[in-house]
């Protein structure tokens, strides 16, 4: 507040994945900092916001957490519609669930927003042998993985871990996307995921948001038919403004 | 409003009100939309279970022994008796309230037969007919007056007295459900002629308090309203709806009462009335079991309504787990769905966990439809109406949501999907609940417009998704505050805003009725699932698995839309045959008076409706076949009954039947597939799973298996492969001859011959020159039979047997090629022109072709090459000998290379719809028929009718290698000194072949001849006997090495059996 506003922005996320990968935990981690073991499961999708602070500006993320259960999938679309942002989050202890995540970087490649910032996700690092906290190292990599298990990396004995890093790595870097490994239990690297996206969101897109948000929603989400208006996009960035004085 | 069942009832007014027979009430009611026939509505109305359906009707006035007398109709199903007044204004002394207006008729009765102890006919005064009606609890005594002809009255009754000696056996079912209930322990006091009962379960409330304030709730008043209605108007199954009993429910059900009350306004009482004991037995016999909703129920226990004290609780969870699970197996459909959980938590803490069974399937099937189905269809469409209700109802908030690129389901889903139960706080949604269950629902369209409505002003603010739900979460926490906080009135300070909102609900939306929310439907619906379909097509091409990929795109969509629209028209068109059937029954046993079951035949056959059956059985496999490839078309689409349908008629209508026939065509206007042994093959190929099935998975791998081999090697193996019933690399006799007969069978309505083959090759078979792949084919099993391997086993009795080593010595003359055969050998070689790879793969097959010939002409030991041609000896071809047969003939090679995978035509053909295509292949049977009559009958008939005949093939084949043989020996001298060198190694002991085999095997894993070979060790066959068994073996190996050296090509398979695992 001291150096006076710095522009802020709201930023659409969703958050995509197998259910039960802990998508909402992460949520709550990064939104509250905190950790619940049982919460209720989504239904259709939960709505938060939490703010981003960069050095130059500040990311407003709107987070659209959707409900994991496969037979939701067809409701996604609603959600992902205009994100400019997504987390594709999977359990690095479920070889499965890398399968569907790839299939939501799928689904976002074709029909969301189109340069929407894709994040994959490998959550529940906790559960593995690779011990959290210590590497700040943004993406904890394999670079990590070496530094810190060295020889217990080889041979992943009683590692509940079922998807390299390097394979979901490899992955990651062929489609485009952000990669990470974190744990929303421990914390690790959950913050650094948002700071990832906000950092990689192009300014342009920022500066303009609302009115690409609704000159988007023709093009993106099926069975839309609405135009934007010239009157919502104004008071859009008067909001926008609002966010920036609030914080 | 006019609704339109009240127009309805209006029309079927002015029609003499008659007991009207099943089919002229549906003449009446019939034309109601979007497939709410009226067995439909009946049950909705009245909230009955899928089985009954209206059997007749009578304008009547019921008088209550209280006093009231209403006007309306009294209906009889199969195990109700049911009144509705007809409208609230002719109810004489009850005072319509206003709020009931669009609610369920004001007065009525779901009567289940066996509730009623007793029927007397009254005689009264003025001619009119009367019944007075027992009920269950004997404090009870209907009267009802019909007003109809006294011969209709005659008729009902007679219905009526038929109906209820049939339903004499639910007796016992009735006293175990009436003893559930709670309201007959608040009636009875607990006190029963057996003496004092235990309370019934009336939900975990009773151990761990209900949510809310009991006093505030004013739980005990409520109570003494309820017991003393439930004494006047009769309780749980003999209960009559007055219109206080809708005002009782109005303003909250007491806690105790709620889970019976619940069941009683939804029905699902009778669900449990006639199944006494389907949750426990379903409990029982599926426990233990696993399933995928297994599973995904079990991570969701503890994360329902876990705020309750009763859900940390062992017996809490247990409980919800049972219910979901037990459903889970009743109806796998649906299976489990997220927010269930939320529904059937909240469910239980009013009623038993087999009370929340019932109701959660009434839920399901009929108060939120598709719901929780696995496409969530029912959820998208009412989140439509919801949407085009708004819009009606509040256009300029809409309008600006609209502009603000807010959209209204990213909160109103929820609301819907868990019936409130997780937006407000729990008292209110039980409130919301108790008016649901009874007037169905609409009711949570009305409470989510009067939402809307109430914060209407500050919605128009709000500019963004995010601010929107953020406004509606802070009105759902601030539900029980005053609506008017500042208002002078105390009347109106008091009044809180879940108050206010139900009566905007209720009152200003009173419009929105049960009707509006059907045609609304009816209308999004389309909409709403092709939107669903093309997402699921997108979503299950991308994740068809590697296998796909070797599909072109446009190709796979075509498999998709081809393989749904099979399944589901079929699935449509057997469900017409079985209506129609039923029909057909009907009309002939008349007195039993059934209607048809409009079973939900309408709510099927769409992918957006979620998956009735996504398998394929061989019968909607060959319709799929027959709309991609011309083969699978059959030759006589005369017939009208499939066998398996004449089989499964009921012989009591089949002379009805057969006028009808038409209609009953199984394959509805598609041409009729063939019943190919070689589709059979296909079936159970591409049926991975052994589930006698095929899913999309399957068709689509079964057809990357033909269609994406860009080998030929490959084609060839896959073909090998399908007749290679055991696995083991081999294919014996039988299956030689059925390879030819598919062979035939794929090809008979012509295909696409490469330009010159035709011929060139065949100049020989001179006839054939039309028809170059007869010729082929039959060299073919010719030659199969030519280089078979004899099996070892059968060998080995025979040889022992000595006397018939004689015969086939003798028969040995007959062993050759024939000319023909030659010439097909040598033709090859002579086209210089052909693709040099294939050519050299030619050479090498006609080297090891060559020898074989004298290998089996001149060596005694070879003899046994020569049972091939006796039916009695088991002989087998192998892949590689396979191979080399279908490279030697040019047809065959071209066959295998493209005209196998051309055969079957995806959407390549792109302009053709499965019709059109059906219509080209009938089209190419009538040039068949007509144009080629004498060729087809000529040499195609004869070869059909050879085909058909194992034994005949054999025999035809062994005929033409007698006219050949002569010939043959001539041919042979030229590789005379081969046979030299083969003869040096032969010379030697048997067994030392067998090493040297065994070393050229060993490399080859080919594990299968292996033990062959060892097998032959071991039983220790006669010299001659290894020999030939080696020589017939390997002989194509071990003389091919040489050449192998030399020619060996990538694309050329080695004619030995090292590459034989290779292809596994």
């Amino acid at each position: 507040m001291a150096d006076g506003p710095k522009p802020s922005s709201s930023v659409k996320l969703v958050l995509l994945g197998e259910a039960a990968v802990g998508k909402s935990s992460l949520v709550l981690r990064f939104v509250n900092d905190d950790f619940q073991e049982n919460r209720e499961p989504t239904i259709g999708a939960a709505f938060l916001t939490q703010k981003c602070n960069l050095p130059n500006r500040t990311i407003k993320f709107e987070i659209w957490d959707t409900a994991g259960q496969e037979r939701f999938a067809s409701l996604a679309p609603m959600y992902y519609r205009n994100a400019q942002s997504a987390l594709v989050v999977y359990d690095l202890t479920k070889a499965s669930s890398l399968a569907k995540a790839k299939h939501w970087v799928a689904e976002l490649q074709r029909q969301a927003s189109p340069g929407i910032v894709i994040a994959l996700v490998g959550n529940k690092l906790d559960l593995t042998n690779q011990s959290t906290g210590l590497e700040s190292s943004m993406g904890g990599l394999s670079l990590s993985a070496a530094a810190n298990d060295g020889d217990e990396e080889e041979e992943e004995e009683g590692d509940a871990r079922q998807i390299t890093t390097a394979e979901a790595k490899s992955y990651a870097d062929e489609e485009g996307l952000l990669f990470f490994e974190t744990s929303a239990k421990t914390g690790h690297n959950v913050q650094e995921v948002f700071t990832a996206i906000a950092n990689a969101i192009p300014e342009s897109t920022l500066k303009t948001r609302g009115g690409p948000g609704s000159g988007r929603t023709g093009g993106g989400a099926a069975g839309d038919t609405f135009g934007g208006s010239g009157g919502v996009n104004l008071s859009a960035v008067g909001e926008t403004n609002k966010d920036g004085c609030a914080c | 409003m006019l609704s339109l069942s009240s127009l309805i009832s209006k029309a079927s007014s002015f029609i003499d009100p008659n007991i009207l027979p099943p089919s002229l009430l549906n003449q009446v009611n019939g034309s109601s939309s979007d497939g709410q026939t009226p067995a439909v509505l009946f049950r909705s109305n009245f909230r009955l279970p899928d089985s009954e359906n209206p059997l007749a009707v009578i304008p009547c006035e019921l008088s209550l022994p209280t006093g009231e007398h209403y006007f309306g109709r009294l209906h009889l199903s199969e195990s109700f008796l049911c009144f509705s007044s007809s409208a609230p204004s002719s109810a004489s002394g009850a005072g319509s309230s206003s709020s009931s207006t669009a609610g369920p008729p004001s007065c009525g009765f779901t009567l289940p037969l066996v509730a009623i102890r007793r029927v007397e006919r009254l005689h009264s005064r003025s001619y009119l007919f009367a019944l007075a009606v027992t009920t269950w609890h004997n404090d009870q005594k209907l009267t009802l007056q019909f007003n109809s002809l006294r011969s209709t009255c005659e008729k009902f009754c007679e219905a009526l007295k038929k109906n209820l000696r049939s339903q004499m056996s639910e007796m016992k079912n009735l006293r175990m459900l009436v003893g559930s209930c709670y309201s007959e322990w608040l009636v009875t006091a607990g006190k029963s002629k057996d003496g004092v009962k235990e309370e019934p379960d009336a939900g975990l409330g009773m151990v761990w308090k209900y949510p809310g304030d009991a006093k505030k709730l004013r739980d005990r008043s409520k109570m003494r309203l309820w017991a003393e209605y439930l004494r006047e108007n009769g309780r749980n199954i003999t209960l009559i709806r007055q219109p206080t009993f809708h005002k009782l429910i109005r303003v909250g059900l007491p806690n105790r009462l709620r889970g019976e009350v619940w069941e009683l306004t939804s029905g699902s009482l009778y669900g449990r009335l006639f199944n006494p004991t389907l949750y426990t037995d379903t409990l029982t016999e599926f426990s233990g079991r696993h399933s995928l909703s297994i599973d995904e129920i079990e991570k969701d226990l503890n994360r329902s309504l876990p705020e309750y004290p009763g859900f940390q609780s062992e017996e809490g969870i247990g409980r919800l787990r049972r219910v979901l699970s037990a459903y889970s197996w009743k109806n796998p459909d649906v299976g489990y769905c997220q927010a269930m959980n939320i529904v059937v938590a909240a469910l239980l803490i009013y009623m038993s966990e087999t009370q929340a069974f019932f109701l959660l399937s009434t839920l399901c099937d009929r108060l939120v439809p598709g719901y929780y189905s696995q496409t969530m269809y029912g959820t998208l469409l009412d989140q439509r109406v919801f949407e085009s209700l708004v819009e009606k109802t509040m256009p300029i908030l809409w309008e600006h949501l609209v502009k603000s690129d807010v959209q209204l389901s990213v909160v109103s889903l929820p609301w819907f999907l868990s019936l409130f139960i997780n937006s407000m706080p729990l008292v209110f949604a039980f409130r919301v609940l108790d008016v649901f269950f009874l007037e169905g629902p609409k009711v949570l369209f009305q409470v989510g417009l009067a939402i809307l409505r109430i914060n209407g002003e500050e919605l128009l603010d709000v500019t963004d998704d995010g601010a929107f739900i953020s406004c509606l979460k802070n009105y759902f926490l601030r539900l029980d505050e005053s609506a008017h906080p500042r208002s002078d009135n105390e009347k109106l300070r008091a009044v809180t805003r879940f108050q206010e909102l139900m009566v905007v609900a209720f009152r200003e939306f009173s419009g929105i009725t049960e009707q509006t929310i059907t045609d609304q439907r009816a209308k999004h619906k389309d909409s709403v699932l092709s939107s669903i379909e093309s997402f699921a097509k997108r979503t299950t091409l991308r994740n068809l698995g590697p296998e796909s990929k070797r599909l072109a795109t446009n190709d796979l969509g075509y498999i998709y839309d081809r393989f749904y629209k099979v399944l589901y028209e079929r699935q449509e068109r057997l469900a017409a045959i079985e209506l129609e059937k039923e029909r057909l029954n009907e009309k002939k046993i008349m007195s039993s008076a059934r209607s048809i079951s409009e079973k939900s035949i309408s709510e099927k056959g769409r992918i957006g409706l979620g998956p009735s059956s996504q398998l394929m059985d061989y019968d909607y496999f060959r319709e799929f076949l027959a709309g991609v490839a011309k083969w699978a078309i059959a030759d006589s689409p005369s017939q009208l009954f499939s066998p398996s349908l004449g089989g499964s008629l009921d012989p009591q209508w089949g002379g009805n039947g057969r006028k009808k026939s038409i209609n009953l065509n199984p394959w509805g206007d598609n041409a009729e597939p063939a019943d190919h042994e070689f589709m059979q093959r296909l079936f159970r190929r591409w049926d991975t799973d052994y589930r006698s099935g095929l899913s999309l998975q399957d068709v689509v791998s079964g057809l990357a298996g033909i269609k994406g081999k860009k080998d030929i090697m490959e084609s060839i193996s896959y073909f090998f492969e399908l007749y290679d019933d055991d696995g083991d690399g081999r294919v014996d006799r039988e299956g030689i001859l059925r390879i030819s007969e598919a062979l035939l069978f794929i090809t008979r309505r012509g295909w696409e011959t490469p330009p010159n083959i035709g011929d060139q090759n065949r100049g020989g078979e001179g006839k054939g020159g039309t028809d170059p792949f007869l010729g082929s084919v039959s060299g073919f099993i010719r030659r199969c039979f030519e280089y078979a391997d004899p099996d070892q086993q059968g060998k080995q009795e025979e040889v022992s047997t000595g006397v018939e080593g004689m015969d086939e010595l003798v028969d040995l003359l007959d062993l050759a090629s024939d000319d023909e055969d030659d010439e097909s050998i040598k033709s090859p070689v002579k086209e210089k022109g052909a693709v040099k790879g294939k050519e050299k793969e030619r050479d090498e097959s006609t080297e090891g072709k060559d020898s074989l010939d004298l290998d089996a002409n001149t060596r005694p030991s070879a003899m046994s090459a020569n049972i091939a041609l006796d039916p009695a000896n088991p002989l087998y071809i192998t892949l590689p000998t396979f191979r080399m047969i279908v490279l030697a003939d040019e047809v065959l090679e071209y066959f295998f290379e493209t005209g196998f995978a051309d055969s079957i035509v995806l959407s390549t053909d792109g302009s053709k719809t499965p019709g059109g295509r059906s219509v080209s292949g009938a089209s190419a049977f009538g040039n068949l028929g007509g144009g080629g009559i004498a060729g087809a009958k000529g040499l195609r008939g004869v070869l059909d009718n050879i085909v058909n005949d194992g034994m005949r093939v054999a025999q035809e084949v062994r005929r033409r290698m007698d006219e050949a043989q002569k010939e043959m020996e001539r041919n042979a001298v030229p590789g005379k000194y081969k046979e030299d060198e083969e003869d040096e190694g032969d010379a030697g002991d048997a067994k030392s072949i067998m090493e040297g085999d065994r070393d050229l095997l060993k490399g080859a894993e080919a594990s299968v001849v292996d033990d062959a070979a060892k097998l032959a060790i071991k039983t220790g066959l006669p010299e001659d006997d290894g020999a030939s068994g080696t020589l017939l073996g390997s002989p194509t190996s071990s003389l091919a090495t040489t050449h192998i050296e030399e020619l060996r090509t990538p694309t050329t398979p080695l004619p030995n059996r090292v590459e034989f695992d290779m292809d596994k």
